[in-house]
C-alpha cells in the first residue's frame, strides 16, 4: 500500500497547519475565556474551506478524499485545540446524510453544515442506555404526518448551538420489530427541546457537551434519515468514519507531544548538556516516536479503505483498539519526560495528556471496539 | 478589474548559508513565497472579490518556481505563468525588472500591477518600481491601504511615521507592505482546483525581450562582496522636536558638515 502524499495532500497540510498557526490561537484564547465556542467558529472553518470534504459539489461539498481530512484533523490534533470536533460532526453528519438522505432531505439539510451556517450534531447515548439499542429511552410516536419526541440524550457535543442534528430514537411504530430505532433529522431550536448546562470535562477544554431534554418535540416524517429500523444503522456507520477521524486528531496530539519533549529535552540543560543527550531521554523520545508512526499508519490504511469505497468499519474499530493506549502512553511519557513541568498547565504536555484520555470514551469505549474486531476475528473464515 | 501580481520564490531565510563572497547559497534550502508577496496576492484577490475580474500571477526562476505559482493558484489567483529561461538566470534587479515587464507587456490588456515591497532574500525594493519605470506606469509604493474606484486607485502610503494618500488612474503599478491586510489561509477548494490548472511556462523568445538586457549579461550590477560594514564609535546628538522639526535640523546638520 503507498501511503506517498501527493502534492494536493501536502498543500492540504500546509493551509491546515497556517490555520492552526494563526488562527487556532484566538479560537481557543476565546474558548479558554468563554467555556464555549466562539459563536462565529463555523464562519472561520467555512471560509477556509474546510467543511463538505466527501460531499458532492452539488450540495455544496468538495467531493474530495477523507485522507484529506484526516490529513487536516492531525494539524488540529498537534494543538489540542478542541475547536476540531464541531469541524468533524459538520463532515461527518454532511457526509452521513448524504449516505442515506432522500434527495430532499439531503438539498434541504446538506447545504448549511458545509457553509458553516449549522452546526451539526450526532447523538444515540442516553443516561442508561449502553450501546445496545434495544435500550434506547428516547422515543418516537407516530402523530399523522408527524413523530412525537420524547426523552432524553445525554453527552451530545454542539446540542445547543443552531443547526441540525441526527438524533436515533426508538420507534413506538416498529413496537415488538427486532430493529426499533430510527433516526431522525431535527432543528435543534425546535419547540420543546431544551439543554443541560455543559458538563465540566477532564479534558476538551471549552466543550458544550450537554444533554439534551425533548419534550413533546413535533418532528415531519420526511426528516427521517435512511429508513424506519435503521436508526442503529446510521449510527455505526457514521461512527466507523467517525473513529478515524479521532484517531487522526490524537496521532497528532501524539506527534505534538513527540515534538514537544524533543524541543524540551534540547533546552533543559543537565551537568551541562542539553538532557535529550541522555540516553534514558532518548531512549524514551525513539519510543514515544515509533509509536505515534505506527498509530499514523494504521489510520491511513482505514482511510484509504474507506476511500477506496471497501468495507471499513473492523478496521476504524482497530484503529481504536491500536491507537488508543498507544497515544496516551505517549503523552504520559511527555508529561514524565517534562518532570514537574509537564503536570503544569505551563506547557502544552499537560494539555494533550488530557485530550488524549478521551479516545477511549468518546465516539464509542475502547473495549466496545474490541468487542467488534474480537467478534469479527471469530466470525471470519 | 484585472491584476496582475508579480511574485518570487525565495529561500526560507531561517536556514540560511553564505558562501565566502557573502553570496546566499541557494541550493538545497526550502524555498517559500516571499512573505509580502502573499500579501501582494491577498490585496489582488480582495479587489477582485469586491469588484469582479481576474487575477494572474506571474514569477521568474528556475523550474521549481512552479511550486510557489502553484500556491498562489491555491490562494485563489486565476492564472499564472511562469519565466524560466537559462538566459534569465544571474539577473540583477534591472535585468529582472526588465524581464517581468516583458511578461506583462505580453500578457497585457490590465488594469494594475501589484507586488510586495521587497524580498525578504535580497531586500532591494528595486523591481516594483523598475517595472514601473520600464511600463511607463504610475508608481503607488510602500502602500498599507489600497482601494479602487472606476479607474482609480487610491492608495495609503506609509514612510516611517509619515503617512499621506496618494491617487492615480489606472493601469498602475502598487507596491504594498506587510501591514496592507492578512493574507487568507488557502482554502481547501482553491487547494483542489489550482492542481487542475496548467501554468504555461514562457521563455526568452514568447516575451519577446531583447537579449542584451536579460540575465548576467544583461545586469548592469555586479556583485563584489558582501560584508558587514566596520563600526566606528562616535559622538551620539540626541535631536528634540517634532519629526518635522527633527528632519530640519538634521538637514541643517549635514549642510553644516558638507554632506548633502
Amino acid at each position: 500500500m503507498d501511503f506517498t502524499l501527493s502534492p494536493v495532500n501536502k498543500m492540504v497540510k500546509k493551509a491546515a497547519k497556517d490555520f492552526c498557526e494563526r488562527i487556532v490561537p484566538e479560537i481557543d484564547a476565546y474558548m479558554a475565556e468563554h467555556k464555549d465556542y466562539p459563536p462565529d467558529l463555523m464562519e472561520k472553518f467555512a471560509k477556509a474551506s474546510m467543511l463538505g470534504f466527501d460531499v458532492p459539489k452539488e450540495y455544496g461539498g468538495l467531493e474530495t478524499t477523507n485522507l484529506n481530512l484526516i490529513l487536516l484533523i492531525e494539524e488540529f490534533g498537534k494543538t489540542a485545540s478542541t475547536c476540531f470536533l464541531p469541524l468533524l460532526m459538520n463532515n461527518s453528519v454532511a457526509e452521513t446524510i448524504c449516505h442515506w438522505g432522500s434527495e430532499e432531505v439531503k438539498k434541504k439539510f446538506v447545504p448549511p453544515l458545509c457553509d458553516g451556517s449549522a452546526w451539526a450534531t450526532m447523538a444515540f447515548t442516553e443516561p442508561d442506555t449502553g450501546s445496545d439499542p434495544k435500550m434506547l429511552t428516547t422515543t418516537a410516536q407516530p402523530d399523522g404526518d408527524d413523530f412525537i419526541i420524547n426523552g432524553c440524550k445525554r453527552f451530545i457535543s454542539m446540542a445547543n448551538k443552531p443547526g441540525y442534528g441526527v438524533f436515533i430514537c426508538k420507534d413506538l411504530s416498529l413496537a415488538g420489530e427486532s430493529q426499533d430505532s430510527t433516526a431522525f433529522i431535527i432543528d435543534k431550536s425546535s419547540e420543546g427541546i431544551s439543554f443541560s448546562g455543559h458538563y465540566d470535562l477532564t479534558g476538551l477544554d471549552g466543550a458544550d457537551t450537554c444533554d439534551v431534554y425533548f419534550n413533546n418535540v413535533r418532528v415531519p416524517k420526511e426528516n427521517i434519515l435512511g429508513k424506519q429500523g435503521q436508526g442503529f444503522n446510521v449510527l455505526l456507520r457514521w461512527i466507523s468514519g467517525e473513529r478515524i477521524q479521532q484517531a487522526a486528531g490524537m496521532v497528532g496530539v501524539g506527534q505534538a507531544a513527540v515534538e514537544e519533549s524533543k524541543k524540551y529535552s534540547l533546552q533543559r540543560n543537565v551537568n551541562g548538556m542539553p538532557m535529550g543527550y541522555m540516553q534514558g531521554f532518548y531512549w524514551m523520545l525513539g519510543e514515544m516516536k515509533v509509536k505515534v508512526d505506527a498509530c499514523r499508519l494504521m489510520v491511513y490504511n482505514a482511510v484509504l479503505r474507506q476511500d477506496a469505497g471497501k468495507s471499513f468499519d473492523t478496521a476504524s474499530a482497530e484503529v481504536k483498539v491500536f491507537t488508543t493506549p498507544l497515544i496516551q502512553e505517549v503523552t504520559r511519557m511527555g508529561v514524565q519526560f517534562h518532570g514537574s513541568y509537564g503536570y503544569s498547565k505551563e506547557y502544552l504536555i499537560e494539555k494533550l495528556f488530557r485530550i488524549a484520555m478521551h479516545q477511549g470514551v468518546v465516539a464509542s469505549s475502547l473495549e466496545i471496539n474490541k468487542t467488534i474486531v474480537g467478534m469479527t476475528a471469530l466470525m471470519s473464515k | 478589474m484585472k491584476i496582475i501580481v508579480s511574485i518570487k520564490q525565495v529561500p526560507n531565510v531561517t536556514k540560511v548559508k553564505w558562501d565566502e563572497d557573502g553570496s546566499l547559497i541557494r541550493a538545497g534550502l526550502p524555498t517559500i513565497i516571499n512573505p509580502v508577496d502573499k500579501n501582494a496576492i491577498e490585496a489582488a484577490l480582495q479587489l477582485k472579490e469586491k469588484h469582479g475580474g481576474e487575477v494572474t500571477v506571474v514569477s521568474m526562476g528556475p523550474g521549481q518556481v512552479e511550486s510557489a505559482l502553484r500556491e498562489a493558484l491555491c490562494m485563489g489567483a486565476d492564472k499564472a505563468i511562469q519565466l524560466t529561461d537559462r538566459k534569465f538566470a544571474g539577473a540583477d534587479t534591472w535585468a529582472t525588472s526588465y524581464t517581468i515587464g516583458c511578461a506583462i507587456e505580453k500578457i497585457g490588456d490590465y488594469d494594475l500591477v501589484i507586488t510586495g515591497v521587497e524580498a525578504m532574500d535580497g531586500n532591494t525594493a528595486q523591481v516594483g518600481p523598475q517595472m514601473a519605470e520600464y511600463l511607463k506606469l504610475p508608481l503607488l509604493s510602500y502602500a498599507v491601504g489600497l482601494e479602487a474606484e472606476g479607474n482609480k486607485v487610491r492608495i495609503k502610503q506609509k514612510l516611517g511615521d509619515y503617512e499621506r494618500t496618494l491617487e492615480t488612474e489606472t493601469p498602475a503599478l502598487v507596491t504594498v507592505e506587510k501591514e496592507i491586510n492578512n493574507y487568507r489561509v488557502t482554502p481547501i477548494d482553491k487547494i483542489l482546483e489550482a492542481f487542475e490548472k496548467d501554468i504555461p511556462v514562457w521563455g526568452v523568445d514568447d516575451i519577446g525581450a531583447d537579449l542584451v538586457h536579460l540575465g548576467l549579461k544583461g545586469s548592469p550590477t555586479k556583485l563584489r562582496k558582501v560584508y558587514s560594514p566596520k563600526i566606528e564609535k562616535g559622538q551620539v546628538e540626541m535631536l528634540d522636536g517634532t519629526p518635522e522639526d527633527i528632519a530640519r535640523q538634521v538637514v541643517g546638520k549635514l549642510n553644516d558638515k558638507f554632506l548633502i
